[in-house]
């Protein structure tokens, strides 16, 4: 017994997401350029992938990337562009960093709008930009036209991508000129507070030749009981002997479905180290890549991911050696509860002429009950022939010896459950260079495991 | 406990018939079986993807990928590589309408 013959009966179409979605249609394209307020050049970048969208909303999304992920469920057509001004300034957000470090700037999205940014007057008489892409898009074009969105993330790479070229509403831009050094970090925070509301925000980095700086990202929903969408893209372009340390936590309420282009690409004997974690959204999936373009470029990559309940969160990850002597190393690590599913795909490729590539990634998963479930597919692809490439995949069950031992020591298993997960995290928290982010995620951890406030 | 929902008409499945529905933001698959209406998880519990397309003989239905089988009656799993019950609902007929809701 095994495969046989074609089904008995005639199946309905399954994929509910093959049509356009109403809100995005052609008519509320064109009421969406109308509501903004931008240059030509803009405007026709968005025509481009508006219709670049058209085409690929109709061919069949990568198997490669996506056949594990079930999208049947998501049901676009539930979600829109609020209008501007439907946003109140003073909407709270139970936000995780916003209070436990100095910052020297911040920037605020809710809905897709801006709602605040500030930035220190020193920083700012140094030539540094901070704040909102919608605004400072339009005043300086000599630096944003040749470098948005046409290297790290590009609107014909797949039907998310090109839908959030059409529609992108704003985000937050750091521009830090040439030898300009922030020690202290900045903040952003991407918010949704409506329901049905859908997020378009856009995360454009540049730092110039030998400058620096420290971006502490995170989203938020107001309402943990609300439906929303965020189809972004995260943009990260490091000059020679820059270095940046970007993170982004994302907290979305448990309905809200999360698609995400992010890449980073580090020019010669850059350093990027970059931090992502995954506690919220109904479905993440976040396609990361980071390029390593100069020779001495040098990229660390470390994932955060706890998942609850029905929660899905999934990964693909690509690290690009493309000059000699450079150095990648990834690190991710999942816990899961529940019915949550974790699924990481990660590539590390070697071109040609990246000699000498030290190349590493990692996939821990710690399963936490019998019914969670994670898919690791760790894989190379190398060109080169004098490289170094490890990679590898755990994923295992609490020990319940190590849980009876914590026991006879006077702990509860709550506790103890607690100890050992924050044990298994510990590792990753050890590479996290800034402080408020690994109490934020230990703390938030916690919380998820029903324990703290 | 979550409520019923209509998920098709009568007349919508023949006997032998499906339809793939979405429960409780859950993709569903709803089967006919002569006058009996079974409505499963459209997830193989083996590989984590669609059942939509198998084969259904008698209460069985075949993944049709790996040839795992599973009661549709119950969930559960009855040939390799299979060893975990697919989730199935509650279903229910009022007049020409079929409802269905989970079970937990």
């Amino acid at each position: 017994m095994a495969t046989s013959s074609s089904p008995t009966a005639s199946v309905p179409p399954t994929s509910a997401t093959e049509r356009r979605p109403k809100f995005f249609d052609r008519a509320a394209f064109e009421a969406f350029l109308k509501t903004r307020d931008e240059p030509g050049w803009i405007t026709d970048l968005r025509r481009k992938a508006f219709d670049l969208y058209g085409q690929k909303f109709e061919a069949p999304l990568d198997p490669e990337e996506f056949k594990r992920i079930d999208l049947r469920a998501f049901r676009a057509d539930d979600y829109r562009i609020l209008p501007n001004g439907a946003v109140s300034a003073t909407t709270e957000f139970a936000t995780l960093l916003a209070d436990r470090a100095s910052f020297v700037g911040g920037v605020a999205h809710v809905n897709g709008q801006a709602t605040r940014a500030t930035l220190d007057e020193k920083l700012a008489r140094q030539g540094v930009l901070f704040g909102d892409l919608a605004t400072l898009v339009r005043d300086h074009r000599e630096i944003f036209e040749p470098r948005f969105m046409t290297r790290a993330v590009r609107p014909e790479t797949d039907r998310f991508s090109a839908w959030h070229g059409a529609f992108w509403t704003g985000g937050t831009v750091l521009y830090v000129p040439r030898r300009v050094q922030i020690e202290e970090p900045l903040h952003s925070l991407i918010g949704l507070s409506e329901p049905g509301a859908a997020d378009f925000s856009h995360t454009l980095v540049i730092l110039e030749e030998e400058s620096s700086a420290t971006l502490l990202e995170e989203t938020a929903s107001v309402r943990a009981d609300a439906p929303g969408l965020h189809v972004g893209a995260v943009e990260l372009l490091l000059g020679a002997n820059s270095s940046l340390r970007y993170v982004q936590l994302q907290n979305w309420s448990p309905r809200t479905y999360h698609f995400a282009h992010q890449a980073g690409h580090v020019e010669r004997s850059a350093r990027l180290q970059w931090t992502v974690g995954g506690l919220g959204a109904r479905l993440a999936h976040i396609h990361q890549h980071v390029s390593l373009d100069g020779p001495g470029a040098e990229a660390q990559v470390n994932g955060v991911t706890f998942a609850t309940d029905r929660q899905h969160i999934s990964y693909y990850t690509q690290q690009t050696h493309r000059a000699p002597s450079t150095t990648s190393d990834l690190l991710y690590k999942e816990v899961l509860r529940d019915k949550a599913r974790v699924t990481w795909r990660g590539m590390i490729k070697v071109e040609k002429a990246a000699q000498k590539t030290d190349g590493y990634q990692r996939s821990d998963a710690l399963l936490l009950s019998s019914t969670a479930r994670c898919d690791s597919i760790p894989g190379l692809e190398i060109e080169a022939d004098d490289v170094r490439c490890t990679h590898g995949a755990t994923a295992g069950r609490v020990d319940e010896e190590q849980i009876f031992y914590c026991m006879c020591r006077g702990l509860s298993r709550f506790e103890a459950m607690h100890m050992i997960v924050e044990g298994f995290f510990h590792s990753i928290y050890d590479r996290i260079p800034v402080e408020a982010v690994r109490e934020t995620l230990s703390k938030t951890v916690e919380r998820k495991l029903g324990i703290g406030d | 406990m979550a409520d019923f929902e209509q998920v098709a008409t009568v007349a919508e499945v023949p006997p032998g018939g499906r339809k793939s529905v979405i429960i409780d933001e859950t993709p569903a698959l709803l089967l006919r079986v002569g006058d009996n209406f079974y409505v499963i998880e459209d997830v193989c519990t083996h590989d984590g993807q669609p059942l939509t397309d198998g084969p259904l003989q008698g209460c069985e239905i075949t993944c049709p990928r790996h040839g795992a089988r599973f009661d549709i009656r119950t969930g559960k799993p009855l040939c390799m590589p299979a060893t975990e019950p697919v989730r199935t609902f509650e279903s229910e007929v009022r007049g020409n309408a079929v409802f269905a809701r989970p079970r937990d």
